[in-house]
């Protein structure tokens, strides 16, 4: 039983939620999926005086439009992978979802767009958004509004949805067939938090890596590949796309200071080697 | 603040007034559905595994209050030829010894053996990886579900020749 009293609302219309979010401000939480609202409740960790279950709202498709997909800010991981849309089309996205930390259950309760609201660092969601030049879909009452993933992640369990927005769906530009990807992560246990995780995208000779878990929010790198592209040059290219330094560098009971500096080039290097492979 | 509440818990309607505090797995619980267990309440143990609209679920990460209307099926109410078989397989594989998880492995195996008939080891080791047994019994466990689904093959291939 959660301690704390609080007021269920299960709006049937949009506008009704908004109206919601606008009059609670920071005392209403949107409940996505569940998996990292309810338990921070029952153990009182976070105690909002409203919880807003969108259930009857939808959000929960995936869906193309023109060169880009849509997915619902309640679509889990498992919609993604078993949608048509997302394998095709985003497969970066889908090999994330694959890799949830959680079993089953997890994956199928669990919702992409709960994971890119709560902006926790040490999860799987923010450096793939980042890579893929994902645009977040906000909404109030004043209106909606996009904002690029690498505007949205502020710090760590900080992103820049004002209270008084919900988070509609999650807007991709379609992966085309020349783009090499890779994903990887580094945990250590199956049932570990990631400890630093790389999401790559190459098209062309032009690399695009999010780098995340190593600190509060991805790092992204944009630059040319080297001509030789293997070996050497993209180990030195992992390194510079791995560039952390003390004061930024995320430190918990996982992994102490200095770890994930350590690491962090050999798993860029690894998903680059993945990019690399799908030539 | 008290809600009114109605599901159908295996296979029956329930209705009964609930706190809106109360979490989906107490509930089911004080409806008599005393198989899904009570473990961490933070997701990570999966004793509590139940099917929600034929989902998998961990009913420590529902509030009761939304699961209204749905139809929830926890280990009670499955006895179709999957769970049937889990349950021989458990049992003559040793898959349990102090049996708090065992509701829940068998929960998420039924799931897994309704999706994927033929399971690897690796994937069945995946499908379980949210759910902890306290005794560390995880080979058997494997061992369980790998016998549970080439016992079904086996009576799948016997019907069709």
């Amino acid at each position: 039983m959660i301690r704390h009293n609080f007021e269920y609302r299960a709006p049937r219309e949009i506008e009704e939620a908004l109206q919601i979010l606008a009059g609670a401000g920071d005392d209403c939480a949107v409940l996505g999926g569940g998996t990292w609202l309810i338990p921070n409740m029952t153990f009182a960790a976070h105690q909002p005086g409203i919880v807003l279950d969108p259930k009857h709202l939808g959000f929960a498709s995936i869906s193309e439009c023109g060169g880009e997909v849509v997915v619902g800010a309640r679509a889990t991981y498992v919609d993604a992978m078993r949608s048509p849309i997302a394998v095709a089309h985003l497969p970066l996205l889908v090999s994330m979802a694959r890799g949830i930390t959680g079993g089953i259950s997890i994956t199928g309760q669990g919702t992409i767009g709960g994971s890119a609201c709560y902006g926790n660092p040490s999860s799987d969601v923010p450096a793939c958004l980042v890579a893929m030049r994902a645009r977040l879909r906000l909404r109030s009452i004043g209106g909606t509004r996009d904002l690029g993933a690498s505007d949205y992640f502020l710090g760590k369990f900080a992103t820049a949805r004002r209270s008084d927005e919900m988070l509609v769906g999650i807007v991709f530009p379609k992966m085309t067939s020349d783009v090499r990807w890779g994903y990887y992560k580094l945990k250590f246990s199956t049932g570990s938090w990631p400890i630093v995780t790389a999401a790559a995208m190459v098209v062309n000779d032009c690399v695009r890596v999010a780098l995340g878990a190593a600190t509060a929010v991805p790092i992204l790198t944009e630059m040319v590949l080297p001509a030789d592209g293997g070996g050497e040059p993209l180990a030195e290219l992992a390194k510079s796309c791995a560039s952390i330094s003390a004061d930024e560098e995320l430190v918990d009971e996982l992994a102490g200071p200095g770890y994930r500096r350590r690491v962090a080039h050999s798993i860029v290097l690894r998903a680059l080697e993945q990019c690399r492979g799908r030539e | 603040m008290t809600e009114h509440f109605q599901i159908t818990l295996n296979g029956k309607l329930v209705e009964t007034d609930i706190d809106s505090r109360a979490l989906l797995i107490e509930v089911v619980r004080d409806c008599g559905a005393k198989g899904a267990h009570i473990g961490c309440l933070t997701g990570d143990c999966g004793a509590c595994s139940l099917e929600v609209d034929g989902r998998l679920a961990k009913s420590c990460l529902v509030l009761a209050v939304s699961a209204a209307g749905r139809e929830v099926v926890t280990i009670e109410g499955s006895r179709d030829a999957i769970a049937r078989e889990l349950q021989s397989a458990f049992v003559a594989c040793n898959g349990f010894q102090c049996g708090y998880c065992t509701s829940g492995m068998i929960m998420v195996a039924i799931a897994l053996l309704r999706a994927n008939p033929s399971p690897t080891e690796a994937e069945i080791r995946n499908a379980i990886s949210g759910n902890l047994c306290r005794c560390t019994g995880y080979e058997d466990i494997v061992r369980a579900i790998a016998s549970a689904a080439d016992a079904l093959r086996g009576r799948t291939f016997e019907r069709n020749t």
